[in-house]
């Protein structure tokens, strides 16, 4: 399974179930751009999360990656 | 001069007060003990009381990361209780963002979460217990409308950091003086109460702190501050406060919203453990809880909590309240699914508690349909509670809130809808500040003021019990009286002459946009309750000819509808995983009713009248194609509740559509078609008019930008931007058979593609207008709008059980709020002599304005669910131009046949019962008669004439009389029962 796909099956029906939303956008090298909605574009704690998705990843992957958050937020909440 | 705005550095006095509160607080824990064995184990929970596990147990420290995204946790610890802790009353205090259930020793001792840290351990421990076995069970709390409780809006998100736990020793005197000062505190920072009284608070309050010495960990003064609370401000009453305000301890749950329905029956043991655990140490205090499937999964899953709940019912203490089987959306639902809620809601608290719930209970629901009064009569409800018009209303103030409610057929319930929110926490000022919004202070008696925390934050708390108790000795608030629900309703609503009514339904000046969002679960909820209705019919009817009646099957199909019928899953509302798991439920029910049908040799005709109408017929070798399937169109004819042959009729009009320069000629009309698919002329032959006057069939699609409320609301000025729409393929000719002619546009709108096929017809005056789109776009909103050569000011939209008159005008701020309604199978413009009827297989939104209709096809929206609504949609409307008004024109009729597929199956029944609607047939539920639901759809009144007599039922199946000939009135639903061995 490749990263695009582990995030898509693996952690983003885990975020889903807390109203938030993460989507693959590139991978350069080790590094992972994955883009943030939902709730999770709020969330005051996200760093936290993203430290959680790089070690999932490399508990059920066996690679060491750096995550960069993009948060896109719902003009409702883009003051 | 200019002025010179001063801000004040040095600290107020009523900062300074707060400040030492803030410290007093830190002293409710006279001994602390830290449990440093505890482990931690991660999970997801997939399905009721099933979980996948991260990991191991592991070792679980302060300081640590606790909680994943959608995660449960399980905690463990043993520890063996200090020497100096164990002649005290011990204490369990754990500070959590999450949702906690707490057992020690394998006894449920309550719960923690963001509203409360702790837990009493002493009375449900063996005398001597010196060991501890410790097991929580917590689900991360990240729900989005925390800022009901601003402290748990800090502590929000899925990754939590644990902050320790503790057996803790309670300072009863400290903590005593601290819910004082809740109470004080809060009516001096309310601008609701006495400028004066508050300034008197301020003064004195500062004053009783002085006693205390907070230089010194022992708190000297303590009891001093507390005694001068006692003398000089409770003892003050020089200020006075009117009103009279019952208070009702409830906590609402939405099954499914933030979280998936599994996560519910934990979110409800919670809620409900908590509240006995409560009852233990509060004699006085009296719950009330909703919705007959919450106690099933407690029964089901936690027996013992169970059988203490049951206790408390005995005893009066836990009342069950609302008689349904979930709070359902009562927009949307058909008129048969308002009645299982009830049936079976009402069969669940007769079996298990031995008592019919005499209120509906609704607080959270979008709006209630004018065919309720008269189900809820029949189902042995005489009282209404909502709230929502009263508290979320955008435009106008709902008049009243204690009244009569009078519905569609003249049925009459008494309605309570609380001027306040459903969710306080019982502080004076929300107490005062219902008591300012009563609107009823003349007439209504008493205002109810519901308290407790909702979605898990698991009702009362101790803080407002024991504000509770100190309310009568405050002179400036209004007088308090705890009450239960039905206590409430009868004391100030029961025979209450002075009540005023409200004639028509209770519409929600809001949320309009959840008749639209997620059109799909729409779709599906309205194909499964016609499903179910031909299976139960034709289930009854093998049943008379000696089959198994599959009454299991059908019961658990019908609870799973039902349950997806609740006020966040149909109406949209709702997370991704929701969504999911509403279509696997769906999925379901449709292969379980496929079985219970089973098929035959003939096509069986459910309806109760000779079906007429042009109907698509799947055939490979057929030569129409209809949503990519081929097939013919014929006319059924098929009899009353009766099988037969369909016979295809034989092609001898191959020229019936002709395409005359630009305009389409049909045995019908003379139509001049746009490339859109739009109508510019539809000449109606034999009515000698023309339809159209404006954009007719136009699909219109708007930027739908409703802020915060996405999924749930559309704004008034929708319509100021539109969206271009591009023409990819103009309309022309597609496929032309015997009976149907199809032309089909593709459109672009941004991303998406939208196929519209105009199907005409060569016997049939409908015009079907099926639909084909790959949906991929953000805030929009897509309507078909119809401006229709109609002078009407009112136009006619089914209800499911009738139907309601609705003003096309906008003259005042009422019809003006009115701007999207929710319909069911139809609606109508009419002049006397001639209208335009709108028939949809799965569509209830619909706006009107003077002559045009815009009917509500998709949503975009992103919250709660960044994904709503994309993908591929398949949905179809029939545009019925019609001679006389909708009832004379039997558009009801019309719509039950384009609604109802037929099925085959050899079964008939000579009975047709005409002149009504048969709703439902079943065995009823204790399987001795045949139960016969009809309705009045148009308005008449009239005699029923039966072979024999039969009994009379209401809707819970109890029987209420005998008859041969049965007199109906407009809009009355009947229920028969049938004695089998008749």
């Amino acid at each position: 399974m490749n990263l695009e796909q582990y995030i898509e099956t693996a952690i983003r029906p885990r975020l889903q179930g807390d109203g938030g939303e993460v989507r693959f956008a590139e991978q350069k090298e080790d590094s992972l751009t994955l883009v943030f909605q939902g709730e999770c574009s709020k969330c005051l704690i996200l760093e936290r999360c993203v430290r959680w998705i790089e070690e999932q990843i490399a508990h059920d992957l066996g690679v060491r990656v750096h995550i960069r958050a993009v948060r896109k937020k719902p003009y409702f909440w883009d003051a | 001069m200019a002025h010179i705005a001063v801000v004040r550095r040095s600290m107020r006095p009523e900062e300074w007060t707060q400040l030492r509160f803030g410290w007093l607080k830190r002293h409710i824990y006279k001994k602390q003990y830290e449990i440093k064995t505890l482990q931690i184990r991660n999970a997801r929970q997939v399905a009721e009381m099933e979980f996948v596990y991260d990991d191991d147990y592991v070792p679980l420290c302060k300081g640590d990361f606790y909680f994943t995204p959608d995660g449960t946790a399980f905690i463990r610890g043993d520890i063996v209780i200090p020497e100096d802790l164990r002649q005290e009353e011990l204490w369990l205090t754990l500070k959590t963002a999450a949702e906690m259930i707490v057992r020690v020793n394998g006894a449920y001792v309550g719960g923690v979460d963001p509203n409360r840290e702790r837990v009493l351990l002493t009375p449900y421990l063996a005398p001597g217990t010196e060991r501890l076995h410790i097991e929580i069970q917590g689900y991360n709390r990240s729900k989005p409308d925390d800022e009901r409780n601003p402290e748990s809006l800090s502590v929000r998100g899925c990754r939590q950091i644990f902050e320790g736990a503790y057996l803790s020793v309670v300072d009863h005197a400290v903590l005593d003086l601290v819910y004082d000062l809740e109470l004080f505190l809060n009516i001096a920072g309310s601008e609701l109460f006495s400028e004066d009284y508050r300034a008197f608070l301020n003064r004195e309050l500062s004053r009783a702190l002085d006693c205390i010495d907070f230089e010194d960990d022992a708190l000297p003064g303590l009891a001093d501050a507390k005694r001068y609370i006692d003398e000089v401000v409770y003892a003050n009453d020089d200020y006075k406060g009117s009103g009279d305000v019952a208070l009702l301890a409830h906590s609402h749950l939405d099954l499914a919203y933030y979280w998936r329905r599994v996560h519910a029956v934990q979110k409800n043991l919670r809620t409900v453990l908590i509240q006995l655990r409560l009852m233990d140490r509060y004699p006085e205090f009296t719950y009330t809880h909703t919705q007959a499937y919450t106690y099933e999964t407690l029964e089901k899953y936690y027996p013992e909590v169970f059988a203490e709940l049951k206790e408390r019912v005995a005893q009066g203490r836990f009342e069950p309240v609302g008689a349904m089987y979930v709070e359902p959306d009562c927009n949307i639902p058909a008129a048969e699914s308002l009645i299982r809620q009830c049936l079976y809601g009402q069969a669940y608290f007769r079996e298990k508690f031995g008592k019919t719930i005499r209120n509906c209970w609704l607080p959270d629901v979008f709006g209630n349909s004018w065919i309720l009064p008269q189900i809820l009569k029949k189902c042995g409800v005489d009282y209404f509670v909502s709230n929502k018009m009263s508290t979320w209303n955008d435009t106008n103030r709902f008049p009243h809130n204690n009244f009569v409610w009078r519905g569609i057929d003249g049925s009459e319930v008494y309605a309570c809808v609380p001027p306040t929110h459903f969710i306080t926490w019982n502080m004076p000022s929300q107490i005062q500040e219902n008591w300012e919004a009563y609107q009823d202070k003349n007439t209504g008696g008493q205002t109810l003021s519901m308290f407790g925390y909702g979605d898990g934050g698991s009702g009362c708390t101790e803080e407002m019990l024991e504000l509770m108790r100190r309310f009568p000795k405050v002179s400036v608030m209004p007088k308090t009286e705890h009450v239960g629900a039905q206590a409430f309703l009868e004391k100030n609503l029961k025979d209450n002459p002075k009540l005023a009514k409200w004639d028509g339904e209770l519409y929600l000046e809001m949320h309009r946009g959840t008749f639209t969002t997620k059109a799909k679960i729409k779709k599906e909820n309205r194909r499964l309750e016609y499903k179910l209705r031909e299976a139960e019919i034709i289930s009854t009817l093998r049943a008379l000819g000696g089959e198994a009646y599959p009454a299991e099957k059908l019961k658990a199909c019908w609870k799973k509808l039902l349950v997806n019928q609740f006020h966040d899953i149909l109406p949209g509302s709702h997370i991704a995983p929701v969504y999911r798991d509403a279509m696997a439920d769906y999925a379901e029910i449709d292969r379980t009713l496929d079985e219970v049908i089973g098929s035959g040799t003939q096509y069986f005709n459910s309806l109760n009248f000779v079906r007429t109408q042009l109907t698509f017929f799947e055939n490979e070798n057929g030569d129409s194609t209809r949503f990519g399937k081929k097939g013919y169109w014929c006319v059924p004819n098929l009899p009353a509740l009766g099988h037969g042959e369909v016979r295809r009729s034989v092609g001898t009009a191959s020229r019936w559509c002709a395409c005359v320069g630009d305009t389409v000629e049909t045995p019908f009309y003379s139509i001049r078609f746009a490339p859109d698919g739009s109508f510019e002329s539809l000449w109606d032959k034999t009515l000698s008019r023309e339809w159209v006057a404006g954009p007719f069939n136009r699909l219109c699609v708007y930027e739908d930008k409703p802020g915060v409320y996405d999924a749930w609301d559309i704004l008034p000025n929708y319509k100021d931007k539109p969206v271009s729409i591009e023409v990819v393929s103009p309309l022309q000719l597609q496929e032309q058979s015997d009976e149907a002619a199809t032309f089909e546009t593709e459109l672009r709108v941004g991303t998406s593609t939208w196929k519209r096929r105009i199907r005409l017809f060569r016997v049939s005056r409908g015009i079907e207008v099926e639909n084909v789109v790959d949906w991929r776009e953000k805030h929009r909103l897509a309507k078909a709008e119809f401006t229709c050569n109609v002078l009407a000011r009112e136009a006619l939209c089914d209800l499911g059980a009738g139907f309601i008159r609705r003003e096309t005008h906008r003259n005042t701020s009422w019809q003006q709020a009115r701007f999207e309604v929710c319909h069911h199978k139809w609606c109508d413009l009419a002049e006397t002599d001639g209208g335009i009827a709108l028939i949809n297989d799965c569509k209830y939104g619909v706006g009107f304005e003077e002559n045009r209709i815009s009917l509500s096809l998709l949503r975009a929206t992103i919250r709660p669910d960044p994904t709503s609504d994309m993908g591929l949609h398949r949905f179809a409307y029939l545009i019925l131009p019609h001679a006389g008004d909708a009832v004379h024109a039997h558009i009801n009729r019309a719509a039950l046949e384009y609604n109802i597929p037929l099925v085959k199956a050899d079964v008939s029944c000579q009975n047709t019962f005409p002149g009504l609607f048969l709703q439902a047939m079943k065995l009823s539920e204790d399987g001795k008669m045949v139960v016969v639901r009809l309705t009045e759809t148009e308005g008449h009144r009239g005699t029923l004439q039966l072979p024999k007599p039969v009994k009379l039922l209401n809707m819970l199946e109890d029987a209420c009389g005998e008859a041969q000939s049965v007199d109906y009135h407009p809009f009355e639903i009947l229920t028969l029962g049938i004695p089998l061995q008749q």
